[in-house]
Formats: C-alpha cells, structure tokens, sequence
C-alpha cells in the first residue's frame, strides 16, 4: 500500500451545464508532497474540496488507501475526517472558536480528545507555530496571518495522514511561509508517511515539490516530476504561468553549454554549483 | 456585541474569576429584582433603586468595567424613552392626582406619567449596565458554556441543546467579524460616492441597501466557508464531543454566590414589606418625609 490518494474521472459542475473539471485523475504516493497549479478557475479549489469530501463528484472515484471511498457512506466519511485535512485560503471563515486556544482545539473536540491531552496539543502546535503567546487572544486581535497560523495549527494538531493546503500560506509573509514549510518539512521527517498536496501560485513552491500536477479550464495539462513538468515552457507559459527562477537561470546556462544537474532545486544549490565551476 | 453590551476584556477581577453559569443566574436574579414592586410612593421606589444601581455601578468598579462604554450603549435607548414618555404621559392610566398641565379642553397630563417613564428607563439602564457586567468579564464561550449547562434538562426530551449553544457560540464569534464587513463594506460604498449621513429619510433608506445587498451576500459566503471548515475539522453535532473548558466551581464562586443571594433576599424582602405591609421605607429611615407623597 504505498498510494494515499487516487481519483479516476473525476467530473464536476456546479451548475449543469458548467463542467469545472473534466476527467481528472491522477495518484498521490505515501509521504509525497504534492503541488497543483494553475491559473485563477482552472478548478484547483473545486479538486481540493472534491479530494477533502467536501464536495461531491458528478461522476469518478476516489480511493483513499486504495480503498474506495463512497460519499454517502456516513461512516467511512467519518473516518476519512481522521485522515485528510484542509487549510483554506481565507482565514476569518475558517476561526470557529472565540479565541486561539479554543479554535485550535475544535478539530479535537470533535474526536473527542481527553482534556489533559488536548490543552497538550494545543499548546504543542500553538507553539509550533509561533502562536503560543496568543492563546486566550480573539480573532478580532490578531493580523491575518496570526489567523491563517492558528487554521494551519487547527489543523496539524489533529495527526491527520493527508493535509490539503488550499493557498494557505498566500496570507503569510515570507518568515511566516518559511515558518511553515519548516514545520511541514519537520513533520514529514517525523512521519514519512504523511502526504502533503499545496493548492498554490507560489511556482518555487512547485518547483521544490515531489510532484506537481499543472490544472487548465478543468483539466490536467501536464503532471509529474517539477522538473519535467517545467521542462515545456512554452505549454506553461500559455497557460498564464510562469516558470521557476532557477529553472529560467539553469535553462540560460545550458543554452551556453553548461549543464546543470536536475537535483538542483534552489538558488542557494545553484549559487554554490556556479561557484564551484570557477 | 463588542458595541452594544461590552467587549469582553480580560482581567484578573473576582468577577472574571466567577463561574458564568453563576453570572447568568446572578443577572437574571437581579433582572427580576429591577422589576419587583416596591409599593406605590415614588421616593421609596427610587431609594430602592438607587441603592440597587449603587450596587450595580460598584461591581462595575470591581470588574473594571469602562463607564463611558456603558454609556455609549445608552444610545440605543433614546427611541425607547421617546416612545414610553408618549406612552405614560399622554395616556395616563391608573391613580394620577398631580396634574403638570391641563389643556384648555380638560385634557391633563400628570406628572405620575413623567414618573413612570423615569422609573422604566431607570430600570433598563440597571438591566443594560448587568448585561454588560455579564459580557465584558465572560468570554463568549463561556457564556455559550452557562446556557448550555442552564439547557441541560432539556436533554431529557431530546432538545439539541449542544446545537443551540454551538449557534449562539457562531453568531457571538462572528458578529465583530459581520461588524468589520460592514465597515468596510461601507467604506467601500463611500469611496464609490455614496453617501450615508446626508439626505432625507427616503436617501438615506436607498443609501442603507447599497449597504445591505453585499453584507448579505457576504455573510451567506462567509456562513458557506464555516461549514465547510467546520466539515473539514469532523464537526458532527450529533456525535460526542468532549471540552477543552471544563466549567469548575471555586472558592470566589461560593463567595460571589453567598453576596448575591443575601442581596437578593434583601430586595425581595423589601419588596414584601412594601407591598403587603404597606412599610415606606424612606419614612422609615427618614421620618421628616412623611406626608411626601411623591
């Protein structure tokens, strides 16, 4: 059993005859961290939802673990909660409790968590990310950012396998992006098995993942490694993306001869690789 | 609620410490209190009032409560002393015997009807002032707690008491977040030129749905969001959820309790004295007023 998620035509419209995704599918492995791109409406967010059970497919499958999930099974839905997570854009709509402390203990709340444990946990992702001296502060008291903090650790404290972020991080600034790539990076070192898919813009984001899966008008345009993925330019660039700095710099050196490994994913690598070659 | 009642503010007073199920009783207790009767001569009415509202405004002080919020929140009152003030003095009702003017016509108003009105606001600025007691040193969640605990018996005939107070926990939770929308909303509007502050009752009432339509809007899309997040973290109101605020009884809460129920016991058995007994307080205390009527 190495595949967290698969989806087999998977078609949806909100309305009849407004197809929002045509014939998606595609796997997930265990512990891959998974970025889906795509320009604004291409579906990225329909798809997220569909994934998190959220929303129901016209049509297609979805199997968690290989094994396939009916929305209309109660029950199965209510262990599915115990695997798969969101994180949504907006923070505002996502803050249920009345202060930090209590919104992070919501998700646990509803598992029924003991008290003890719970108040550890809190404080536990509270802290993880940086939050831990707001925790009797109101919504109204933090920046969006703090907000989106607390959705994320919501959500982390609940030991899901799966972890949807649906731009989550668009809200951050960049010590608050890397904050969280860092306890994202911690976390899957922590469990190998934990899978990551990124709803995002952030193409670097893409470039640095281990999948990444290119969404256009509600279809898949191209999936795979990053590196492939953004090997045709010109497919990317028609569909109003943009292509990964270090990819632009390492295709301007190969273009005057100098190859450059595929392994080498960021600035700082490509920095250090120049230098070496003097 | 943080601009009609008080924002809730926290401090290390004995009445932030208290339980809020024992809050909530204690502002109901003394809600009824405010409106018990206190027989029928003004002065003695007002005495009781008075010292009624003395404590009201002394445990104000305690929770270090900001008086000029409470009177901030007097705003909303005007209308309703407006209105009762035609209500009692244009149709008198009951015993009036000090007449204030008589019309040509043998029409007359009383000062009884003054009087009335007066009493009546007096006691909904004590009611405003308790609620704000209540809101400012409780969080919403455990005001949600108390009226969830209040609703447990009726658990026993199936009444989903834990969806009731996860409703009134959302609607407390978000009403500073429908306020900000609304702010901006309207900043929004005004920026586009607008205008909400000049014009005449028809201008302004055009003006209030460029103002309304997209709170609507707003609010279905924010209510949309809730549930998909409250979905996303297995929110099931049906199924068994434990607490991270476990409500516990202290010590301050058996010493807050004790105050209350002397002073209740206190006002009830004035109250009786002035009702059945026909006992004037103030000429008790005062003997020189007797034969004042008011």
């Amino acid at each position: 059993m190495n595949e967290a998620l698969r989806l087999e035509h998977i078609y949806f419209g909100y309305e009849e005859d407004l197809d929002t995704l045509i014939d998606v599918s595609f796997s997930v492995k265990k512990g891959d961290y998974v970025t889906l791109i795509g320009h604004n409406g291409s579906g990225k967010s329909t798809l997220a939802k569909i994934i998190s059970f959220l929303l129901n497919p016209n049509s297609g499958k979805i199997f968690i673990n290989e094994e396939e999930i009916n929305s209309n099974d109660e029950n199965k839905l209510k262990n599915i909660r115990k695997i798969i997570g969101i994180v949504f854009q907006n923070p505002d709509n996502q803050f249920i409790g009345s202060t930090v402390e209590d919104d992070i203990a919501f998700g646990l709340e509803n598992r029924n968590t003991d008290v003890k444990k719970m108040k550890e946990l809190v404080y536990e992702y509270a802290k993880k990310v940086n939050m831990d001296k707001f925790l009797n502060k109101e919504p109204s008291e933090l920046s969006g950012g703090q907000k989106q903090r607390v959705a994320i650790a919501g959500i982390l404290a609940l030991n899901l396998k799966i972890i949807i972020f649906d731009e989550a991080t668009s809200m951050l600034d960049p010590e608050g992006v890397e904050d969280i790539k860092r306890l994202i990076f911690e976390m899957r070192e922590k469990d190998p098995t934990l899978t990551f898919i990124s709803i995002t813009h952030d193409i670097e984001e893409a470039y640095l993942s281990d999948y990444c899966i290119v969404l256009n008008k509600g279809k898949i345009l191209k999936e795979g490694k990053p590196f492939e993925v953004f090997q045709n330019e010109e497919l990317i660039s028609s569909t109003g993306l943009d292509i990964p700095f270090v990819l632009k710099v390492k295709n301007a050196l190969k273009d005057n001869g100098i190859e450059i490994s595929e392994n080498i994913k960021t600035i700082d690598e490509l920095g250090e690789y120049i230098c070496k070659l003097k | 609620m943080s601009n009609i009642f008080g924002k809730f503010t926290h401090y290390n007073t004995i009445i932030h410490k208290c339980d809020p199920r024992i809050k909530i009783f204690g502002l109901i207790l003394i809600m009824v209190i405010c409106f018990l009767p206190y027989g029928n001569n003004y002065m003695n009415q007002l005495l009781i009032l008075a010292v009624l509202g003395l404590f009201i405004f002394l445990t104000m002080i305690i929770a270090k409560i900001n008086f000029l919020d409470l009177f901030k929140s007097l705003k909303m009152i005007w209308f309703m002393a407006i209105f009762l003030l035609i209500i009692n003095v244009f149709i008198p009702y009951g015993n009036n015997e000090h007449p204030m003017i008589i019309f040509s016509n043998g029409y007359t108003l009383y000062w009884e009807g003054l009087l009335n009105t007066f009493m009546v606001l007096f006691r909904l600025i004590l009611m405003i002032a308790l609620t704000m007691i209540l809101t400012s040193t409780t969080s919403p969640m455990d005001i949600t707690y108390g009226f969830e605990w209040f609703m447990m018996p009726l658990k026993l005939i199936k009444f989903p008491t834990q969806v009731v107070a996860m409703t009134m926990s959302l609607a407390l939770r978000f009403i500073p977040t429908l306020l900000e929308e609304a702010n901006r909303i309207m900043k929004a509007q005004k920026s586009r030129g607008v205008d909400y502050q000049h014009g005449f009752l028809m201008k302004k009432l055009k003006s209030i749905t460029t103002l309304i339509i997209p709170l609507l809007i707003s609010c279905f899309s924010i209510s949309d969001d809730l549930s998909l997040a409250m979905e996303a973290r297995g929110y099931d109101p049906y199924s068994k959820r434990s607490r991270y605020r476990i409500l516990k009884f202290s010590h301050y809460d058996l010493i807050v309790i004790i105050v209350l129920l002397l002073i209740v016991s206190f006002f009830i058995f004035i109250a009786v004295i002035s009702n059945h007994y026909g006992i004037n307080i103030i000429e008790t205390l005062f003997p020189l007023t007797k034969g004042v009527t008011f």
